[in-house]
């Protein structure tokens, strides 16, 4: 029951609320007038149908602004925006329905162009709903708001797909799409509509990734693969003439004058201007073995590269890719010590060039050193390029490089008032000051220098003993070279040999001049060439007797010295003259010798010629006599035996294909390798390991390496005598347990 | 059948001619070191670079042999008192005559081991 208070206060509310919308006019007048304005009002913001009202009359505004002043004063206006929201709402369906039609259109054609439309389209739908703008801010923003909320909740999941493709339309085309050109060219216009709708700012993110794949994709298309010229630049300058247009268009609309346009696009354009340099750089990183392979052509693209890295931070990225590379291409048995060393020597240029401290070669470098150390024949193409290959031309070393001494790391001055610290990524092992020089960072892959110069010698000592005519120029040129590189006194041996040669034909031509001889030695001292391999054989017959002679001779000329042949040395021209024909050829010694034997008797076994001979084993013995057989001088019968062709043998058996010898196929080692030095002098050691286990029982690794070093040669370190002690262990001389070795009981 | 030979090219080493030691132990010479500084023979005096001629032997009446430079620098100190090195006998040169080679059972108890 409502009391009289209560009555009173619903008649004062009633009673404000009609003064408020009467506004004091006489009556129900100003109610009369109210209800006129709305309906002006409503019936101008009516959300209208465009698809079925294509005609309207012009709103005669002057009414309109008296209606929307009439309700202002009544403040009526939330009222007439809440209600004409409320209209918009019940029409929202006619938009959604459009949508649809078009976003189907477009799943089946999938051409953007439909995008465009529809995005016009919604933009029309805007303009007709829009409210005068006279009608102040606040029914504006509401009803943009609205109309976008409205619009963004309608759109099907596939619209940012298509929205993509609509924003890549009007991105210029790459040269890939020249084919399918269009006609027409993009259209500009559907950015505006963009901005109008919002969309912009909603698919921000995507129009950016739009951007960024569209320099993907270009980078990859015009830089793949040409690593000749540079890239880097170029890429910049299609930057600048054709995205930044389009850039113009979606980041920097509304831009009234230039500068305010540069303004904006700065950000952005330092974020697309990363990325060019970051696909570049993945781009250079990946074909980074290739690259380098292609030194010094692919110059331009290290170039970039280097560029490119210093606003990148993808160093790391480079190192792995380098690194992995390697180990897949290079690092495997089937690749030749000498192209590692070569492909090492290039990456070694090439990432001075992309970084000068030397911090990424650093980190590569390392398994290929680790490799290359594994490698038994390194050492050796090492000095054979040093020296400079015959067969090959390509020589590691750069001629035009200036040789230098071999650098040895040096211990950091920081006194130095031009002292830099490690780069920041540089490892622990790292060493600013390495060795930069070529040949230097290859020696340097072994820790000792002596393993270079022993090759060298044996390799020096093989083509000393090679030449035939005499002409060792190259050889000494070479010598006085490496003399610089690894300093006079490790090559005095080296300089000895080189003596021993011109002494040699010195005294060669005192000795012809004194008793003519066919016999023309190369003298050389013993101490000073690698060891030669060592035999006892003697020369029969008439070999025997210039041997003798001439040493007879040098015995005059040089009282104090007497001359011990080295028979297998060397090398034989020998003229055999048989009843139907003349064998004219050269052969080694050992194979002179044996055909001198035939001279006694026609008929030999292999052993009583061996048994002549001395100290030579089956197996060359069976060689050379091999080289006769195959040269028609010699017959094999059955039970190794040998016997001459005084007469060429009928053509039925002259006709069975026995393989032509090629001439001097491969000379035989006749120097002794470092290998084999080593593992004769391990054999030395041997004794000692096995004395020390007899004695003393078991022993750990540790024991026996500082027991060794008591042998005054002994220079191995612990790894070497751990896998010489493993192979011992193979070949069941010794056990081991708990790291502790002892003999083999047997 | 008949066998000229052309042209060889041989390869031969040197050595000295220490005297008693015939061809045919060569083996046994093999090791033969100066006393004072322990390189071969055939090599080189520490003080030398070049072996052969520019570093030469010098043969003692007392049958020892020692590189020429290593002895003279022995016979400079004034420890020496002019004495071989090996048995401190006085130190007299021996004529080293190219007809050693025919006599070389003349010393039968000086061969160096």
């Amino acid at each position: 029951m409502a009391t009289d208070a209560v009555r009173a206060q619903v008649a004062a509310k009633w009673q404000d609320s009609f003064n408020r919308l009467n506004r004091g006019q006489p009556g129900i007048t100003g109610l009369m007038a109210l209800s006129e304005a709305w309906n002006i009002a409503s019936e101008f913001l009516h959300p209208r149908d465009l698809t079925t009202t294509p005609t309207q009359k012009e709103p005669n505004m002057s009414a309109i602004k008296i209606a929307f002043d009439v309700l202002s004063k009544s403040r009526m206006l939330p009222m007439i925006l809440e209600s004409f929201l409320e209209d918009m709402r019940k029409q929202q369906h006619l938009i959604t329905a459009e949508v649809n039609t078009y976003m189907s259109e477009f799943e089946n054609s999938s051409d953007p162009r439909v995008i465009g439309r529809l995005v016009h389209r919604l933009v029309e739908w805007y303009k007709a709903w829009h409210p005068a703008p006279e009608l102040g801010h606040t029914i504006l923003s509401a009803y943009t708001l609205s109309f976008q909320t409205h619009v963004f909740s309608v759109l099907p999941p596939s619209f940012p797909r298509a929205f993509k493709a609509l924003v890549t339309s009007t991105l210029p085309k790459l040269a890939s799409d020249e084919d399918q050109e269009d006609e027409e060219p993009p259209d500009m216009s559907v950015w505006g509509s963009f901005e109008t709708l919002g969309l912009v700012e909603r698919y921000e993110s995507l129009i950016a990734s739009v951007c960024y794949e569209h320099i993907e994709a270009y980078v990859l298309e015009e830089c793949r693969g040409k690593w000749s010229e540079s890239m880097l630049t170029g890429l910049r300058e299609w930057m600048a003439t054709k995205v930044v247009p389009w850039m113009v268009y979606s980041y920097a609309r509304g831009a009234k004058t230039p500068d305010e346009a540069k303004h904006m696009l700065q950000g952005v354009g330092s974020r697309f201007d990363f990325h060019i340099c970051k696909t570049l750089c993945d781009l250079r990183t990946s074909e980074i073995f290739d690259i380098i392979i292609d030194y010094p052509d692919s110059l331009n693209a290290l170039n970039d590269l280097r560029e490119c890295l210093q606003r990148v931070d993808q160093r790391a990225e480079l190192v792995s890719t380098l690194r992995y590379a390697n180990k897949k291409r290079l690092l495997h048995p089937g690749a030749d010590t000498k192209d590692i060393l070569t492909q090492y020597v290039s990456i070694i240029r090439c990432l001075r060039i992309i970084d000068p401290p030397g911090v990424l070669l650093f980190k590569v470098a390392d398994p290929i050193r680790r490799y290359l150390r594994e490698r038994s024949d390194t050492i050796r193409c090492i000095v054979a390029s040093l020296v400079g290959d015959g067969e090959s031309g390509d020589s590691l070393v750069d001629e035009n490089e200036p040789i230098q001494p071999l650098q040895t790391a040096e211990v950091e001055d920081y006194a130095d008032p031009h002292w830099e610290p490690e780069p920041i990524d540089a490892g622990p092992d790292f060493r600013t000051n390495k060795p930069s020089d070529v040949i230097s960072t290859l020696v340097s892959i072994y820790d000792s220098r002596d393993l270079f110069v022993k090759e060298l010698q044996v390799l020096l000592a093989q083509r000393l003993l090679a030449t035939k005519d005499g002409n060792f120029e190259k050889e000494r040129r070479n010598i006085e070279i490496l003399k610089v590189r690894f300093g006079e006194a490790a090559l005095q041996v080296c300089e000895v040999m080189l003596k021993d040669m011109t002494d040699s034909r010195r005294i060669d031509q005192h000795v012809q001049s004194q008793k003519a001889s066919v016999i023309h030695p190369t003298i050389i001292s013993r101490h000073f060439w690698p060891p030669l391999q060592a035999t006892n054989i003697v020369m029969p017959g008439q070999l025997q007797e210039m041997q003798e002679s001439y040493a007879k001779e040098f015995t005059t000329f040089k009282p104090d010295k007497k001359l011990s042949w080295l028979p297998h040395l060397g090398t034989v021209h020998i003229d055999v003259e048989l009843t139907d024909r003349t064998v004219s050829t050269q052969v080694p010694p050992l194979e002179a010798a044996f055909i001198e034997l035939f001279l006694e008797k026609d008929l030999w076994t292999i052993e009583d010629l061996v048994a002549k001979l001395g100290g030579v084993d089956k197996a060359s013995a069976l060689k050379s006599l091999g080289t006769w057989v195959d040269l028609g001088v010699l017959k094999e019968e059955e039970d190794f035996k040998y016997r001459l062709l005084e007469t060429a043998e009928a053509e039925t058996s002259g006709g069975r294909a026995h393989a032509p010898r090629p001439a001097i196929a491969e000379e035989p080692l006749a120097v002794v390798t470092v290998q084999q030095q080593q593992a004769e002098q391990m054999r030395v050691f041997w004794k000692f390991i096995e004395g020390m286990l007899t004695n003393l029982g078991s022993l750990s690794l540790d024991r026996i390496q500082t027991m060794l070093k008591f042998a005054p040669t002994y220079d191995r370190n612990i790894d070497q005598l751990g896998a010489f002690m493993e192979a011992a262990r193979r070949e069941g001389l010794v056990t081991v347990q708990d790291g502790m070795w002892k003999l083999n009981k047997k | 059948m008949k066998i000229t030979i052309r042209h060889w090219h041989a390869i031969a080493q040197w050595r000295w001619d220490i005297g008693g030691t015939s061809d045919h132990d060569d083996a046994d010479a093999e090791d033969d070191v100066c006393g004072i500084c322990r390189v071969p023979y055939e090599g080189c005096c520490p003080a030398c670079k070049m072996p052969g001629d520019d570093c030469p032997l010098i043969w003692g009446e007392c049958s020892h042999v020692f590189h020429m430079h290593c002895l003279l620098k022995w016979l400079g100190t004034a420890a020496s008192k002019q004495q071989c090195p090996m048995d401190r006998r006085p130190w007299v040169t021996a004529e080293r005559k190219i007809a050693q080679p025919v006599a070389p059972a003349a010393l039968p108890s000086t061969a160096p081991s």
